[in-house]
């Protein structure tokens, strides 16, 4: 039986760290003011989703009583990669200047939070999965990326060749994708 | 099932490109303590048998946890035994996210009772109203969100990684083509790759 964290190629990351009280306000400011178009995330190049989110506590059901407090507000973060979890820890905390940034305001976070304390640090806050879904099997973000670049230049290519002299179209073509 | 692109029915942190996420928390009955951990190690033993979510094409990923304790880091973390399970989903999607609801529902009646039926207040899939209004109740927004490919849709991203060895294959094969049999097999070619286009 797989592990309960993989989805075909990829890796269903979820780690919880209770934020400091009185940091909560600023993390989510912080959090709110990155950059959507240029995402640290992006650093990652293994990622293929993730996300950043206050939980300031469990929703309560409707028309019920049944408050189940936290105690703290945390901080959660997801991610889907390609890959092992080890790795990606690695490269979180080398790659993505962010990552000290964010979770400095975290209760337990090493300082200066950086290397192989804050990756131990994370990797402690790992909550596992129940299961995971993945669209695409075993295919990797650079991959999916390759292909859809190749997709776009092929449409361009189609609509460009209509007016070209068939030999035109082979010397175009082979121009593009010529020993893919 | 294709769909057109994002409509703006879901905060702007929670969306990125055409590719929107909803993260949600419900609270667990007595039985969904066992009864989860039971659903979530058979999905995994017959993936197979979610196929009808496959078959969706616009849910890109989705993951399922069951949260009964959280890890602890020492104080001012304070020290908290939950009383109850908590359900926790998190899935990324093309569309609106009324259009995931409505579309989810629709497809995938019996998984959502294999699913949600252990979630207090779950009112059941059909009719759709109640049932996004049981998301709304237990939804909490992204502060940031990312996606690697953000204008590609789950359909597109399909249709790329398909045509690629297809497309490379003849690429391969039109180094060799003469000249003047070239648009024969280009013709030939794009026959087959329109379907990706």
């Amino acid at each position: 039986m797989r592990s309960p964290n993989i989805a075909g190629g990829t890796y269903s990351l979820m780690i919880w760290t209770p934020i400091r009280p009185g940091a909560e306000d600023a993390l989510r400011a912080h959090l709110e003011g990155l950059d959507r178009r240029s995402s640290p995330l992006a650093t990652l190049p293994r990622t293929h989703m993730a996300r950043w989110l206050i939980v300031p506590d469990m929703p309560v059901p409707p028309r019920t009583h049944l408050r189940d407090p936290l105690g703290n507000q945390y901080l959660l973060f997801t991610s889907n990669f390609d890959g092992d979890v080890d790795s990606y820890l690695h490269e979180l905390v080398e790659l993505m200047g962010e990552a000290a940034a964010i979770w400095s305001h975290c209760i337990g976070c090493p300082r200066p939070a950086e290397g192989a304390a804050l990756k131990a640090y994370l990797h402690r806050n790992q909550v596992d999965s129940g299961f995971a879904f993945a669209a695409y099997g075993n295919a990797s973000v650079a991959q999916i990326k390759t292909a859809l670049d190749k997709r776009a230049r092929l449409i361009d290519l189609v609509v460009r060749a209509q007016e070209m002299a068939p030999a035109e179209r082979r010397t175009a073509f082979l121009k593009q994708f010529g020993s893919a | 099932m294709k769909l057109p692109a994002v409509l703006p029915d879901a905060p702007p942190s929670n969306v990125s490109g055409r590719t929107t996420s909803i993260t949600l928390f419900t609270t667990q009955k007595w039985w969904g303590r066992f009864f989860m951990p039971f659903m979530f190690a058979t999905s995994r033993a017959f993936p197979k048998a979610l196929a009808a979510m496959d078959g969706l094409s616009f849910i890109s990923f989705a993951s399922w946890s069951l949260i009964r304790e959280l890890p602890y880091n020492g104080p001012p973390q304070q020290v908290r035994r939950l009383r109850f399970a908590h359900l926790f989903f998190e899935v990324s999607f093309n569309g609106s996210w009324t259009q995931y609801i409505d579309s989810s529902v629709r497809v995938l009646t019996t998984g959502m009772y294999s699913f949600w039926s252990s979630s207090r207040s779950f009112p059941g899939p059909l009719p759709a109203a109640p049932f996004q209004a049981f998301f709304k109740d237990h939804e909490v927004d992204t502060s940031h969100y990312y996606c690697a490919y953000p204008e590609a849709t789950v359909t597109t991203v399909r249709s790329a990684l398909a045509l690629e060895e297809r497309l490379d294959m003849f690429a391969h094969r039109a180094e060799n083509i003469p000249a003047a049999a070239f648009d024969a097999a280009w013709q030939a070619f794009l026959e087959h790759a329109q379907v990706h286009l």
